[in-house]
């Protein structure tokens, strides 16, 4: 079935609304560096200052400007995000692919290594290394991916079984293509629905693991992090900085990952009749 | 007695017969046939010392040679010893004289009897050969066509020649008329021992009136042999040909043309410019007439040859065997069709032989060779059209992209040439070859188009094999007519082998030359299409008969009786025929007349 998801996706309303969010996201991670007037990590001797008219979102506790932190923060989880968000699902491509083209002993062998994996729980693994190694934002993508590909090599594996049965493969096949041609040609582009869901699953779950993280305080102290910012902002939880300190923060990282779920809901509903159809019967009463 | 060797006839710089090479028994007919301006009449004429160009080589006659015999002597051979009954029966009369008179003439003019004796063995000679009485003292103009074809038959008899050259003397009768002179010569060839050269395109008249035949294209004989045996089995491509185009009530496959016009060629095979297995030798050299198996052929290539061969091939699935141990000849521009119920193994066989599955036994050629492993080079010989063309089309590639796919897999030619032929092969399968319609997407195509872009794809690598898998099963009638006639046409003007799979018995029989009846992973019976239609020997193909579709309403009851236990004949559990036998044992395919068929009862049912 020929379904056009960019139009599906822009014709729902949670769609357009998570489109929206997250190109504000986009937008301000950006032009963070214009929009901030200070430098986020910078140091001063005004501390817990309330906003005011120099600093919008006041100070914190070692003079930081809270606005500047808060319009960096939006790289750091855009980064983490994306970076998820492309390793898991290059991971999960990978060996999920892999497992359904070569099958046999091979995909039997993977399949209950996946299982194996699946039981572990990714945020006890990384509080653990944590206790080891300091993660900055790089090895916590690495960290936080390679703990979370299985679901997703499950998904792309059946899809392939699926994929390569069909019969314009086999007629691909008939004109002498070779398994790469295949691979690039056909399965590639008809797996990209369930990449890019993918993608947005792991990249959304990767924000939220980071945040998690950090607000336990497992971050790297250099990062302009909204998750460490809300931890930093709870020790002074009798002060009156949650208003400009921990709120703006966290409706921030709500907002992001409202924006990638809704992505997200909407795509699904687009790929899925089932919910398709229940969508298009809300519409019509 | 009559014998040509060598004889060349050539008109100025026009040579119009090579070669020939003709040998005629007292007592024997001989039909030379093959289509208009191939040289039959200018053959007649020159046997007779009539044709007015150069003649080169010997014919002789009962060891005379008469190309050097003076013109005079050869006044008294004619008609005497060689008469001939001259093709377009409105000019061969005299319209001025009576018939009795034109059928005394060669008497008189020979003096063997005088005028009145003459008369009365003319008057013996149209009753024999049927003229009504009344008719005698006619003119030509007041006779119908079959009278004159009569009269012109006593005139050739007039002298009681050894010889009669006949020159198309069935053409231009309706039926009955020709059966009613083909009987005439038969009867007169029984009475009289007459040796007999017939000249004609008419097969019927040569299958009735032939004891061998041999066939003429463009001044040289391609193909010679017993009569019954060449009509049946044809091994020249043009001698299929004919019989192709020839309307009867023997073939059941739609008529087929030859692609192309005749041509006297001075290099290379005459036939090679319309025929669909030339390979590069056919252009250079002209082939000899060689005895190949019981038949003088002129061909490099030995004849049709077989496309390809499946040999004992099985597949099993698991501990299912899909397929047990078949057996197929498809030759070069035929259509074998492979019919059978749902889950008789036929598109395993057809997957098998394009390599999607790979045979757990047995052995596969393809022109001769042993197919060992499928590269590119294979896929460009063999091509499969699939069931379901949506699926079969990714949803994703438009028309020009999917078309083009074979192309780009095989990396053949740059860019714009493979457009080009993208576009080139969208015309030849009769769909628009305009941007727009290469820019659409499969599900904005109907069933029919999608069909046809399936076919294009097929057919874009110019493969000798095509495979085609219930192409029109998923197609309206009207539909699937234009699609069948469509590939039809495409075997002509190609000479593509085609392995068709259906499981419509009345489709099968309009397309192909051959039908082999599949039933649970076995061929039960094999043969040409109009005998297993007309007399089908297994109890299995004469169920699928009754149940292929008829306009006419009749009720009918197929037996159904699941008990299989898996061994014996595959059919033996709904046979109505089955004994205790053909529960235990596996019936082998065996020839019987010129089908094959796997049955236990074919004997005792033969002597019924």
């Amino acid at each position: 079935m020929h379904i056009n998801y960019w139009r599906e996706l822009t014709r729902s309303n949670f769609g357009k609304l998570g489109l929206v969010l997250l190109c504000l996201v986009l937008v301000i991670a950006i032009f963070a560096p214009f929009l901030a007037r200070y430098d986020p990590g910078e140091p001063s001797l005004s501390i817990l200052m309330p906003p005011s008219f120099a600093h919008l979102l006041g100070t914190n506790d070692i003079g930081q400007d809270i606005w500047s932190r808060l319009l960096c923060g939006a790289k750091n989880t855009l980064l983490v995000a994306l970076g998820v968000g492309v390793f898991t699902t290059l991971l999960s491509t990978v060996i999920g692919a892999s497992a359904a083209l070569v099958g046999g002993l091979y995909d039997r062998i993977l399949m209950r290594v996946i299982d194996a994996l699946i039981v572990i729980p990714a945020f006890i693994v990384i509080i653990l290394v944590a206790a080891y190694v300091l993660p900055n934002v790089w090895t916590l993508i690495f960290l936080i991916s390679i703990l979370t590909w299985q679901g997703g090599a499950r998904l792309v594996r059946a899809q392939t079984l699926s994929l390569k049965e069909r019969m314009s493969v086999y007629a691909a096949r008939t004109f002498g293509a070779n398994k790469l041609y295949l691979v690039i040609r056909h399965i590639i582009p008809d797996l990209s629905p369930i990449l890019f869901a993918v993608f947005i699953h792991s990249a959304t779950r990767g924000v939220f693991m980071e945040a998690g993280l950090a607000f336990l305080g497992i971050a790297d102290i250099s990062t302009v992090s909204w998750g460490l910012m809300m931890h930093h902002a709870l020790r002074f939880y009798y002060l009156d900085v949650w208003k400009w300190w921990l709120i703006p923060t966290g409706l921030a990282l709500s907002v992001t990952i409202m924006a990638l779920v809704f992505i997200g809901h909407a795509f699904e509903t687009a790929m899925d009749p089932r919910l398709r159809k229940m969508e298009q019967e809300d519409w019509q009463c | 007695m009559l014998e040509l060797r060598e004889l060349e006839v050539s008109y100025g710089k026009r040579k119009v017969l090579h070669g020939i090479n003709l040998n005629l028994k007292r007592g024997e007919s001989l039909a030379i046939v093959g289509g208009s301006g191939g040289g039959k009449t200018t053959l007649g004429l020159s046997i007779m010392g009539l044709v007015e160009g150069t003649i080169r080589g010997e014919i002789l006659l009962d060891g005379k040679n008469l190309v050097a015999v003076p013109e005079k002597a050869l006044r008294k051979i004619r008609w005497n010893q060689i008469a001939m009954v001259f093709q377009n029966v409105e000019n061969a009369l005299n319209p001025v004289y009576t018939v009795l008179d034109q059928v005394s003439e060669p008497i008189v003019a020979h003096n063997l009897r005088d005028r009145y004796d003459a008369k009365r063995r003319a008057e013996e000679l149209m009753k024999m050969v049927n003229l009504p009485e009344g008719r005698f003292l006619a003119y030509p103009h007041q006779l119908s066509g079959g009278e004159k074809q009569r009269v012109l038959i006593a005139m050739a008899l007039a002298n009681d020649p050894d010889l009669i050259i006949m020159d198309e003397p069935t053409t231009a009768l309706d039926a009955l008329t020709k059966v009613e002179i083909i009987n005439l010569i038969r009867n007169m060839c029984n009475e009289r021992e007459l040796t007999i050269l017939l000249l004609t395109h008419d097969l019927y008249a040569a299958s009735m009136l032939s004891d061998r035949m041999a066939v003429l294209y463009a001044g040289r004989i391609l193909e010679s042999g017993f009569t019954p045996a060449l009509l049946s089995n044809p091994r020249h491509p043009y001698t299929r040909g004919l019989i192709r185009c020839y309307p009867n009530m023997t073939t059941t496959k739609d008529l087929q043309g030859i692609k192309g016009m005749m041509d006297f060629l001075d290099t290379g095979c005459p036939f090679h410019p319309r025929c669909t297995q030339s390979i590069g030798i056919c252009r250079e050299k002209a082939p000899k007439l060689e005895e190949n198996d019981g038949r003088f052929i002129a061909c490099h290539r030995g004849g049709i040859i077989p496309l390809l061969e499946v040999r004992e091939v099985s597949k099993t699935f698991d501990s299912v065997k899909a397929i047990d141990s078949i057996d197929l000849t498809l030759y070069e521009g035929e259509t074998l069709a492979l019919v059978g119920e749902s889950g008789s193994g036929k598109t395993t066989t057809a997957k098998t032989v394009i390599g999607l599955f790979e045979a757990t036994e047995g052995q596969m050629y393809l022109e001769g060779e042993r197919i060992l492993g499928r590269d590119k080079n294979f896929y460009q010989s063999v091509q499969m059209i699939f069931q379901n063309p949506m699926e079969a089309l990714s949803h994703r590639l438009s028309v020009q992209e999917a078309v083009r796919e074979p192309l780009d897999i095989q990396k053949q030619g740059n860019r714009e040439q493979r457009e080009s032929m993208v576009r080139h092969i969208l015309e030849e399968v009769e769909l628009p070859s305009t941007q727009s319609f290469m820019n659409k997407y499969p599900h904005q195509l109907s069933q029919g188009e999608a069909q046809r872009v399936g076919i294009a794809r097929a057919l874009i690598l110019n493969p000798k094999l095509l495979i085609a898998d219930e192409p029109t099963s998923a197609l309206d009638a009207s539909t699937q007519a234009k699609v069948v006639k469509l590939l039809l046409n495409l075997q002509e003007k190609r000479g593509i082998g085609m392995l068709f799979i259906t499981h419509n018995l009345a489709l099968a029989r309009k397309i192909s030359d051959r039908l082999a009846v599949m039933l649970k992973g076995n061929i039960v019976e094999e043969g040409p299409s109009n005998e297993l239609i007309s007399s089908p020997l297994h109890p299995y193909t004469k169920d699928l008969l009754k149940a292929a579709p008829t306009l006419s309403a009749n009720v009918l009851v197929v037996p159904t009786n699941n008990k299989n236990d898996g061994q014996g004949c595959p059919y033996a559990n709904r046979c109505s025929k089955a004994t205790e036998v053909c529960f235990k044992e596996k019936p082998k395919l065996r020839s019987c007349s010129s089908h094959r068929v796997a049955c236990m009862n074919l004997k005792p049912e033969k002597e019924e």
